[in-house]
């Protein structure tokens, strides 16, 4: 209970810093309206430009932590700390982007790239945090199975082999069955949109052909059908986690390579203004 | 539904799956690194080509104007090769005369802003560069010559033309119009009225104030063109002036013979009168008709201001008084230029030692003033044409002197209708008084809104023309600068109406219309 009330309580003072450097954003910007004209190359510009810099430069350093154990190791903070520090501060840095800009489109070749990359990066940002917050919950949800993601491909060609197994004992009318409709869904684990919608994704509507067929078995079959549905049952629960952990894997690709093509184009931006 | 029980919901659910052997060995993803890496490598070269190809405008913040987008695969244009900035030399190449000696688009050349006046050349900690108010690479459509109101806001520390503006000069510093002339306008409005049938006030203004082709401004008042249709008629005369004895002390006139005979500098005009203009009776004479500027008045003039000041010094160069305002020195200079060379002018072919002296010295005296009038920061001003008056002559007594200065009021008895004469010397009359010379206004567009007397109101023109009574001189005469005042501007120019925005009226580059001069261009 007492570690559940520090947690809450860490979490409103995030959202609450966040918002006063936002709400702090927006007073800066209406003193820059009032005292000078907005353009990209003013003071107040070259200010915003500074501090996303910095903040490109704090939540760079979250990617670094991560793999610099030396780093890691230090009393540098905890790893949510450093993890809310890059996502608010990277929000920030859009925000101060924005106002850099003038809240107008770019015109050259290495702007445009900035402005894009900046919106990829940090929506590609925003995604992923929202994917991990929701498909863990999502998965906890409706299913009763957890497995890792890597494992699932293994599992599965395990639930097949046992389902044979059981089959291969069973009535020829089941082993009818179990071929014709089980068979085919245990080949290898599938990808199935429909789990964003529902977890349990037409599972109960799966399992309704056992319902109709185990009242016309004997007792030991039925046991046997049961048996081969909790099989199946697991396999389609596995499908939902191979489905639903694939974004949680891969979201990274989209965010990773173009923050580090973001860093460049900073660089580069850099040499041009100080150069020219 | 979830099909556990507590106790029984664990990593694999009830069909119990098999805990893993080993360690399942996550996926590397190196591949995250690799494709940012090669995307990097790809844009690097792809930048690099550019560079080394010459173009380099990858790196570009956008592209350039119209006006500049023939420049735009050249980057040394603008930004030098050896700062890479942009600076005001790189700018000057084109957008400045090689000699100009205050640049057109130079801070100096608005701080002069057509004054004349060097003095005000006095640099601020302000200045900015070229480029600060004129943003490049903002493509093709941008207007790079709009430049904010916000930009002034530096040096001039007032919001707008309803917020702080000053008053205008000639109405703060109460500064009377320098026309000199005994003019009342609304007694001129009724004769012009009744002589041409004209119902409408305003356009008995367009009578005389006849606008210039581009309906900025309006020509200078000139006597020929708009006066002499009613003042010096063929009847107009002097009165009986007496005529100068040779060796007498009474003050009197030269005839024309006398002139003629006499000859000097600068009176060839009088090879060219007619002598029948003059009426001879004993020892006096008198002149019908009397022309405007009439060289014979003058020259008579003059010699009684001679006998007055007799150091007169530049004072003599001029046919009036040398009050001017300050931004017309330079005026009084060339005045004095002209008269020299129409001196020279009559002297030259004449052999007599003294006369080629005499034209020595115009010569020299004429290369000096030149120097001074084409020198851009020669202090000029008026005292050298004023000092000679304050010195009188020390011979003459106090009777002598009233005694020449009434005969000056009587040879100019037909000139004091209008004119002032003072000291044996007409005033000056300055027909072309810019009083707001820093600011740019357009009667054309104004026209269409509002009429004259909408503004012009200082006189009360309207009211009197339409009435008989006798005017009160002192709401009617020369001297009121019958101007709009900043409040009157502020009427129609004001946030909610017409726009009240710096470069309405003021332009920062004053003389740029010069740049479309081609044969200024290719001297």
């Amino acid at each position: 209970m007492g570690t559940f009330s520090r947690r809450k309580a860490g979490f409103e003072r995030r959202h609450w810093l966040f918002a006063i450097a936002v709400l702090a954003c927006v007073g800066v910007w209406f003193a820059n309206v009032v005292l000078d004209e907005v353009r990209p190359g003013s003071d107040w510009a070259i200010g915003y430009g500074a501090a996303a810099l910095a903040l490109l430069a704090v939540a760079a350093a979250y990617g670094l932590r991560r793999r610099a154990m030396k780093v890691a190791s230090r009393r540098g903070g905890s790893s949510s700390a450093w993890l809310a520090v890059h996502v608010y501060g990277g929000g920030l840095f859009l925000i101060l982007v924005l106002m850099h800009s003038g809240f107008r489109l770019p015109s050259g070749w290495v702007t445009w790239w900035l402005w894009i990359l900046s919106w990829w990066v940090v929506l590609g940002g925003l995604g992923g945090l929202f994917l991990q917050r929701w498909i863990p919950r999502l998965l906890t949800s409706g299913l009763g199975v957890e497995a890792h993601y890597d494992r699932i491909p293994e599992l599965v060609a395990g639930v097949r082999e046992r389902a044979d197994k059981l089959a291969a004992q069973c009535s020829p009318a089941v082993q009818e069955f179990y071929l014709r409709s089980v068979a085919p869904e245990l080949q290898e684990p599938r990808r199935r949109a429909l789990y964003y919608l529902d977890v349990t994704g037409g599972i109960q509507a799966r399992l309704r052909d056992f319902t109709h067929l185990v009242q016309f078995l004997s007792h030991e079959e039925a046991e046997s059908l049961r048996d081969l549905s909790r099989l199946l049952r697991t396999k389609l629960e596995l499908d939902a986690h191979y489905t639903l952990q694939l974004p949680l894997r891969w979201w990274l690709y989209l965010h990773l390579p173009a923050s580090l093509l973001l860093v460049v184009f900073v660089a580069l931006h850099l040499v041009s203004v100080f150069l020219y | 539904m979830r099909d556990d029980k507590p106790g029984q919901k664990g990593s694999y659910g009830r069909v119990g799956l098999p805990v893993a052997t080993q360690y399942v060995v996550p996926k590397r993803r190196r591949a995250m690194a690799l494709v940012g890496a090669l995307a990097i490598v790809l844009v690097l070269a792809w930048l690099g080509f550019d560079w080394f190809m010459g173009r380099g405008n990858l790196l570009s913040n956008g592209p350039l104007s119209s006006s500049h987008a023939r420049l735009e695969t050249e980057c040394t244009s603008c930004h030098s090769q050896a700062e890479r900035r942009v600076t005001d030399e790189q700018c000057a190449v084109c957008h400045e005369k090689y000699g100009d000696a205050l640049g057109v688009y130079s801070f100096g050349a608005h701080y002069v802003y057509r004054s004349d006046d060097f003095r005000r050349l006095v640099p601020s900690e302000h200045e900015v560069p070229c480029f600060s108010c004129h943003l490049e690479h903002e493509g093709r459509e941008a207007a790079i010559t709009a430049v904010t109101d916000r930009q002034c806001f530096d040096c001039h520390p007032f919001a707008s033309l309803n917020v702080g503006h000053p008053e205008f000069d000639f109405a703060a510093d109460q500064l009377p119009d320098l026309g000199s002339l005994a003019f009342p306008h609304v007694h001129h409005v009724r004769e012009v009225m009744k002589e041409e049938a004209l119902e409408d006030v305003e356009r008995t203004c367009l009578y005389c104030h006849n606008a210039q082709a581009d309906g900025r401004n309006f020509d200078p008042i000139n006597f020929d063109r708009h006066c002499d249709a009613c003042h010096l008629a063929a009847t107009t005369a002097t009165p009986a002036l007496p005529v100068r004895q040779e060796g007498g002390t009474e003050p009197g006139v030269d005839s024309l013979e006398t002139i003629v005979a006499r000859g000097g500098p600068a009176t060839r005009w009088a090879l060219y009168t007619n002598p029948n203009e003059f009426r001879r009776r004993g020892d006096s004479v008198s002149k019908v008709p009397v022309h405007h500027r009439d060289p014979w008045v003058l020259e008579n003039l003059r010699a009684l201001r001679l006998r007055l000041h007799p150091d007169a010094g530049l004072a003599d160069l001029l046919t009036t008084t040398p009050e001017v305002a300050e931004s017309g020195y330079r005026q009084l200079y060339r005045e004095a230029i002209v008269t020299l060379e129409e001196q020279a002018l009559g002297l030259r072919g004449r052999p007599e030692p003294e006369v080629q002296s005499d034209l020595t010295k115009i010569s020299d005296l004429l290369a000096e003033l030149k120097r001074v009038v084409e020198e851009p920061f020669a202090a000029l001003d008026e005292s050298q044409f004023l000092l000679a008056l304050a010195r009188p002559n020390p011979d003459l007594t106090a009777e002598e002197r009233a005694q020449i200065e009434a005969l000056a009021g009587e040879l100019t008895q037909p000139c004091r209708q209008c004119h002032t004469v003072t000291q044996a010397t007409i005033e000056r009359v300055q027909a072309d008084q810019r009083v707001l010379r820093r600011a740019e206004f357009d009667h054309r567009a104004h026209i269409l809104e509002t009429r004259c007397l909408d503004c012009h109101g200082a006189i009360p023109i309207a009211d009197g023309a339409r009435s008989t009574e006798p005017v009160d001189p002192a709401v009617d005469r020369a001297e009121i600068q019958n101007l709009p005042t900043v409040d009157v501007c502020r009427e129609c120019h004001n946030p909610q109406q017409a726009t009240n925005a710096c470069v309405t009226c003021h332009y920062f580059h004053p003389n740029k219309g010069r740049r479309s001069d081609l044969l200024l261009y290719l001297e």
